[in-house]
């Protein structure tokens, strides 16, 4: 009987302390960073479950709720959120981190540090930056396909990092590890609000076949440690996720021997980066092993000559090695940081070196000689033979 | 009523005796008496009692009437008769079976209510109890409680001897031994054990005998009162002794080395040392191939969304939510707004109310039973979500938890994870899935600490026996149940020997 008294008592005194019921969570799906100042801005996109799910939808009500506040710290802010939203924020759920242009050249390192000691807070978003815009208008706004936007950019960022390349999905964790790492710097990737940010955050956004504002990657932010260096075009990203061996698949142009265009899509791609030091200079070799399927013939060829599959395979190697080229190039003397991790490859390959260099590498890096090979082979043609461009140039 | 005690013996007087009866059972008229004369000159006074209902008329009148007053007519017999009646009726005239001598009135008065015919005759104070039993019972029907698709469609029956006669059918053996007590000082019920010698432990046949005649109860009306007397632990939810309706079961218990109880007046026959596996067996398991046996599987996963479904529900939606897929957490967020309760109210009133509709459906008159279902399935389904008073997704978890819980063969044990269901519940609500560990490890512990008649409750899992996990989570192929299980009883143990079936290796000359 007394047993049975003190397991009672024992459950409801310490039961409950800190039980939340789903309809008290205001799910945070996105965090926009931002500085104003000598400020935060913090912007946190949360979910209006009632208009999300699909039956009760159609109350006219926006699927997602920005809140903003300022705040000396990033957790100061968060909190002050309260006073405007009816509910705790929760944080397990964000999808996605946006960190302003400005923030990100004053450098974000402070602020992720709440990020990764919460408890709360899961490490599996993706961290992008907000190219020539604030976080908060990357936030604001609605898309379509995807009713929350935070998903749509998760998915989007994903969805083109695998068949297209040049974005890089960065958790926190990686960004981490990036930023402590002597022999490499981190690279995120750039987001961008197409059209005006003012319409983007209105239903009419996604009444319309044609949104007029549109949430866009382009490119990947270079950092020099958390500070925003420059950005890479496009091709120069893909060429960093060539070097990184992050290609999924991608599709890469060639030039026909005659004129017009081929594509070939990569179905397999393997880097392998290593590092010697040669009469005390340090060296790179690139050797990036891909496979590929002609998947789009723009001009006439002859396709059913062996011959001339060896050579679009030289003209694909030669497409990637310029794609890397021109990526390292640019990285080189451009921006004289090592995104590419180089420095880790010497580190490995020669401790002793790297010992000697490694407090002033981005100068090394700056004239690091580096060589590529790229061996590309391709496998199939598709389900045609000979281009019907053969026939009509008849 | 009181036992007398000692017993009165029977009075030399025809009369005195007829008296006496008649006092002593209030003259309860479906108690016929008969007084009648036997031998040449009529000079032999005997009385033939039985009660109306329970002894079969008409053996009584064939083989006791007749043979008394008219057979024995005009034959030498009457000659003997007369001088030394008792033996004499009882070696050459009574035409009936089974017979016994009575010379007390306990004796007298038990075998007149259990429906023996009962001779006296004036100037001895002794008689015959003749067995004449026979009254109107239900006969062997199909078994209500534990259906199988295939497999013996017979069930067990009121009559203690039916009963017996259907497990005897099934195994004609002489080491299928029965004894039996008669239980309870007013009902008198006979009670039954029946064991395979030589295969039956015998220290558990020595601990049920014990425990039964330690009985001391003035009536047993279902095997259930019997279970409640002699099982090991009162204080658990869980039972530690099996019933069963059929007798196919019994006599597959019998065969592995368990004890039967059979109780008059009840089709459910109690089997021990009962243990927590065999109540997710299913007499079926057996006759299907053994493939069937994986459905075993099935049941233990119901055994565990039954306990568990709403718990692990309210845990997550009010102490986990990272746990959820983003998707789903927005979804039953959505379903959630507006809903007054916290989860695990309206977790309670769902399952209560679907314990209520239960129970209601079980007791109802069949009449009136769709009336229930159809109000169950409104009030529950339908008009509480749209009222917003449960979400959707609690009435999907109850209904699942419920249809689980029928999904086990036992429905004993079906009662014993409601039960625990509603500790974990809250557990849940106030502990998350810490709680839920909590309780269940504690669930673990008490389940291994429970012990049925000397056997520990969990085996063969703990203690883990190899060889008994042939027949525990799945079923092997008959040809691979070589032996009993090893902790029901020790003594031959060897159940089988096959080799596994092969196909015919093709000969010589045989074309393919």
């Amino acid at each position: 009987m007394l047993l049975c008294i003190l397991i009672v008592v024992l459950v409801i005194s310490t039961g409950c302390w800190n039980r939340r019921e789903l309809n008290e969570l205001a799910i945070i799906m996105a965090f926009g960073l931002d500085k104003a100042g000598e400020q935060f801005v913090v912007t946190a996109q949360v979910v209006n479950p009632g208009q999300v799910a699909a039956k009760e939808g159609g109350g006219g009500r926006s699927p997602v709720v920005t809140f903003q506040k300022r705040g000396d710290t990033i957790h100061e802010a968060i909190r002050k959120i309260t006073t405007v939203s009816p509910r705790k924020l929760y944080g397990a759920h964000v999808r996605m981190v946006v960190i302003g242009e400005d923030l990100a050249k004053e450098g974000f390192g402070e602020a992720l540090d709440l990020l990764s000691r919460d408890a709360e807070i899961r490490t599996d978003f993706f961290i992008v930056v907000a190219k020539e815009e604030k976080a908060e208008d990357v936030l604001h706004v609605l898309t379509t396909l995807e009713q929350i936007p935070a998903n749509k950019m998760y998915s989007s960022l994903e969805a083109s990092a695998n068949a297209w390349a040049p974005s890089a999905t960065v958790t926190l964790d990686q960004l981490l590890s990036d930023l402590v790492s002597k022999g490499k710097h981190p690279v995120l990737t750039g987001i961008q609000v197409k059209g005006d940010s003012e319409t983007g955050g209105r239903k009419e956004n996604v009444e319309t076949i044609d949104s007029p504002v549109r949430l866009q990657y382009s490119g990947l932010a270079v950092f020099k440690k958390d500070q925003l260096a420059g950005w890479l075009n496009e091709k120069e990203s893909k060429g960093y996720n060539y070097i990184r061996d992050q290609v999924q698949s991608t599709v890469d142009d060639v030039i026909c021997p005659q004129r017009g265009k081929l594509a070939l899509e990569v179905i397999r791609s393997k880097t392998e980066i290593k590092g010697k030091v040669v009469n005390g200079r340090p060296q790179i070799v690139i050797d990036v092993r891909t496979e590929e399927n002609i998947s789009d013939v723009e001009c006439s060829i002859d396709l059913t000559r062996n011959e001339t599959i060896q050579e679009l395979e030289k003209l694909g190697e030669q497409s990637i090695k310029d794609i890397i080229a021109t990526s390292v190039h640019k990285v080189q003397k451009k921006y004289k940081v090592d995104i590419f991790g180089f420095g880790e490859v010497i580190r490995r390959s020669n401790p002793q070196y790297w010992k000697k260099v490694e407090n002033n590498w981005d100068q090394e890096f700056a004239d690091l000689s580096v060589q590529v090979k790229v061996d590309v082979k391709i496998r199939r043609i598709g389900s045609a033979g000979n281009s019907i461009l053969n026939e009509l140039k008849e | 009523m009181g036992r007398p005690e000692k017993a009165e013996s029977l009075k030399k007087s025809l009369d005195d005796n007829i008296q006496h009866v008649k006092e002593t059972l209030g003259n309860s008229n479906d108690i016929v008496i008969r007084e009648i004369r036997i031998g040449k000159e009529q000079e032999i006074k005997a009385g033939v009692f039985y009660t109306d209902g329970l002894a079969d008329a008409k053996t009584i009148q064939s083989y006791v009437m007749e043979s008394l007053m008219l057979d024995i007519r005009e034959t030498d017999m009457e000659e003997k008769l007369s001088r030394n009646p008792l033996i004499h009726l009882k070696e050459s005239v009574l035409t009936i079976g089974s017979l016994q001598d009575v010379s007390d009135f306990d004796a007298f008065f038990s075998s007149l209510l259990s429906g023996d015919t009962l001779i006296l005759v004036d100037g001895f104070n002794q008689g015959f109890a003749l067995s004449t039993a026979g009254w109107e019972d239900r006969g062997v029907q199909e078994p209500t409680s534990q259906t199988v698709v295939r497999g013996p469609r017979e069930g067990f029956s009121e009559n203690l001897r039916t009963n017996t006669a259907l497990i005897r059918r099934k195994i004609k053996d002489p080491n299928l031994w029965m004894e039996t007590k008669v239980v309870g000082r007013v009902t008198k019920t006979n009670v039954s054990m029946m064991y395979m010698n030589g295969i039956v432990n015998d220290k558990v046949v020595e601990e049920v005998r014990t425990r039964l005649d330690r009985i001391d109860i003035d009536g047993i009306l279902e095997s259930g009162y019997i279970e409640e007397l002699i099982q090991d632990e009162t204080y658990t939810p869980f039972p530690t002794v099996y019933n069963t309706e059929r007798p196919d079961v019994i006599a597959a218990g019998l065969l592995e080395g368990r004890v039967a109880i059979l109780v008059d007046g009840t089709p459910f026959v109690l089997l021990v040392p009962a243990l927590f596996t065999q109540y997710f067996q299913s007499a079926e398991d057996y006759y299907q191939r053994s493939d069937f046996g994986l459905l075993r599987m099935l049941r233990y996963l119901a055994l565990f969304i039954g306990l568990l479904g709403p718990s692990l529900y309210i845990a997550i939606t009010t102490f986990h939510q990272e746990m959820f897929p983003t998707s789903l957490l927005i979804s039953l967020a959505a379903q959630r707004e507006g809903v007054p309760f916290p989860a695990f109210v309206e977790a309670l009133m769902m399952e209560v109310t679907f314990e209520i509709l239960r129970e209601a459906g079980v007791r109802m008159p069949r009449a009136v039973g769709q009336a229930v279902s159809i109000v169950g399935a409104l009030v529950i389904g339908q008009a509480a979500v749209e009222a917003g008073i449960v979400s959707a997704a609690m009435v999907i978890v109850v209904s699942i938890t419920a249809i689980a819980n029928f999904s086990v063969p036992a429905f004993n044990m079906g009662i014993s994870i409601r039960i625990s269901r509603f500790a974990l519940m809250g557990l849940a609500a106030s502990f998350g899935l810490f709680g839920i560990t909590v309780g269940l490890i504690a669930f673990v512990l008490h389940l291994c600490s429970l012990r049925s008649f000397g056997v520990p409750y969990m085996a063969p899992m703990a203690p883990f026996v190899l060889a008994d996990q042939k027949d525990t989570i799945f079923r092997l192929p008959q040809w691979a149940l070589f032996s009993r299980p090893r902790l029901i009883s020790q003594k031959n143990v060897i159940r089988e020997q096959n080799p596994p079936t092969t196909k015919p290796s093709l000969r010589k000359g045989d074309s393919q």
